[in-house]
């Protein structure tokens, strides 16, 4: 088994050698919690498939254990809704510009749901 | 009770029973795949059917996952998985596996 | 390789450029998980990712195909409901034997009974005993019973969990602070298709006459994974 594992993905990592757990739970943050309800959602709907998601992030190859895990489920999303034409790179990255301007505010950081759902 | 929930899904036709000794294909193909390498080549017991499900290889690109493969629990033991496992010898390891992913024992498998 | 290949790390590398040793090669000499010193909640600006899923979310609350709503409940869902479906379950099956078998022949029938929507997830509980251990891992990503138990805790989806629990369930258990005897079987479950798994630990000596809410509370996520076994002191 001295040759490279072939079409090893970089999920895969069943096996490895490894440090010891950090058996402390981190919890989540607030954007990674909706992270994950954006994903829920879109996916509860099949708007986008979890496989599909799967893919997308082990597509990152190296990136992969670069990045944390919603950092990971969010770069796959992207890419998913690239793919399937619900969203396009200029939209988004005119979007993404926005944004960044609106989170200059304290106030709207703390809160961008209540936000969003004032508009 | 016409759609009472289940854990499990018909498998018309499946080709294996509980208790049947099976391999796991050693094969490296790309793409999505849900066979984890370290039980690629390792041989089992079917511990249980769990049904025919859409097929993720093709649901991961987009496409419908039909037609459905047949989903198995396979049982292995760990000192065949891990040679150089280190806990008795009873201790065991288990996961699902995909039909088109298994070829019976008896068939003298590649490898 | 296509035309929507976008540099991920880049990104991350600018927003990190601070606090993230990113010459670091993973599963190297290192003693901790760097996704867990990532995973830790932020406080300060929003980095790229929290932008861009931001900006997905609202894309698509404008074009209609999904609304802030849905988002919203969805994540107080995962705050408040979820989380406490499986330690009820479980209770339940301690209290009622027939109720227990029904759940090892099909758990997401039995969920059902106690009005509980496991919507697409299929459930499979596996019981400990005196002679054998239950321990749950998804090693190709983070597969996990969230419709029973929420959103899995950092080091369920660490790599250093996902890479060892497979091949040394004993030493990672112990970690947990999880000694078993080698007659006891330990019978690890890899996560990694259409089921999803709740293990039923032993009930502990010490809750003869406790009612399912009492239960409930010793019924914690770690022993419902199998990285612990609930205690009846108290």
């Amino acid at each position: 088994m001295s040759d490279q594992p072939m079409n090893k993905g970089p999920h895969d990592v069943g096996g490895e050698s490894a440090a010891a757990v950090d058996t402390i739970d981190h919890g989540m943050s607030f954007w990674e919690k909706q992270a994950n309800g954006l994903r829920s959602v879109l996916s509860g709907q099949r708007i986008v498939r979890i496989d599909e998601l799967r893919r997308a992030a082990e597509d990152l190859g190296n990136q992969y254990s670069m990045l944390a895990y919603f950092e990971r489920t969010t770069s796959a999303l992207r890419t998913v809704l690239l793919e399937k034409g619900l969203i396009t790179e200029s939209e988004l990255r005119a979007k993404m510009d926005e944004i960044r301007k609106r989170f200059n505010v304290p106030d709207e950081m703390e809160s961008p749901l209540k936000n969003a759902s004032q508009k | 009770m016409i759609s009472r929930p289940s854990t499990y899904a018909p498998a018309p036709g499946h080709r294996f029973n509980v208790g049947d000794p099976v391999c796991v294909k050693q094969i490296y193909p790309p793409g999505h795949r849900r066979t984890p390498y370290y039980i690629r080549g390792k041989q089992g017991v079917i511990e249980r059917i769990c049904g025919a499900f859409p097929n993720p290889e093709e649901i991961a690109y987009g496409f419908d996952g039909e037609p459905k493969k047949v989903l198995y629990r396979v049982r292995f033991p760990q000192h065949h998985v891990w040679p150089s496992y280190s806990g008795p010898a009873h201790d065991i390891i288990e996961m699902e596996l995909f039909e088109h992913w298994l070829v019976p024992i008896t068939a003298a498998p590649k490898g | 390789m296509s035309g929507t290949k976008f540099d991920f790390y880049a990104r991350k590398q600018s927003a990190h450029a601070h606090d993230h040793d990113h010459g670091h090669s993973p599963g190297s000499d290192h003693a901790g998980d760097a996704h867990t010193a990532i995973e830790v909640p932020r406080e300060g600006p929003p980095s790229e990712f929290e932008i861009m899923s931001r900006a997905m979310q609202e894309i698509l609350e404008a074009k209609g195909v999904i609304t802030a709503d849905q988002v919203r409940s969805r994540m107080e869902q995962f705050e408040e409901d979820l989380p406490y479906r499986g330690s009820r379950v479980v209770a339940r099956a301690w209290l009622d034997p027939e109720f227990k078998q029904r759940l090892l022949e099909d758990g997401k029938a039995a969920c059902a009974e106690m009005g509980i929507d496991l919507e697409a997830d299929r459930l499979i509980a596996v019981e400990n005993t005196p002679a054998v251990h239950n321990l749950i891992v998804c090693t190709l990503c983070s597969c996990y019973p969230r419709s029973l138990l929420g959103m899995p805790p950092s080091w369920y989806k660490s790599r250093n969990y996902r890479s060892r629990v497979v091949f040394e369930p004993r030493a990672v258990l112990r970690e947990f602070g999880t000694v078993l005897p080698d007659r006891v079987t330990v019978r690890v479950h890899d996560s990694n298709a259409d089921m999803r798994y709740l293990v039923i630990p032993l009930r502990p000596a010490g809750t003869e006459g406790w009612d399912e809410e009492r239960l409930a509370e010793i019924l914690t996520r770690d022993t419902l994974v199998g990285v612990t076994t609930p205690s009846g002191r108290r």
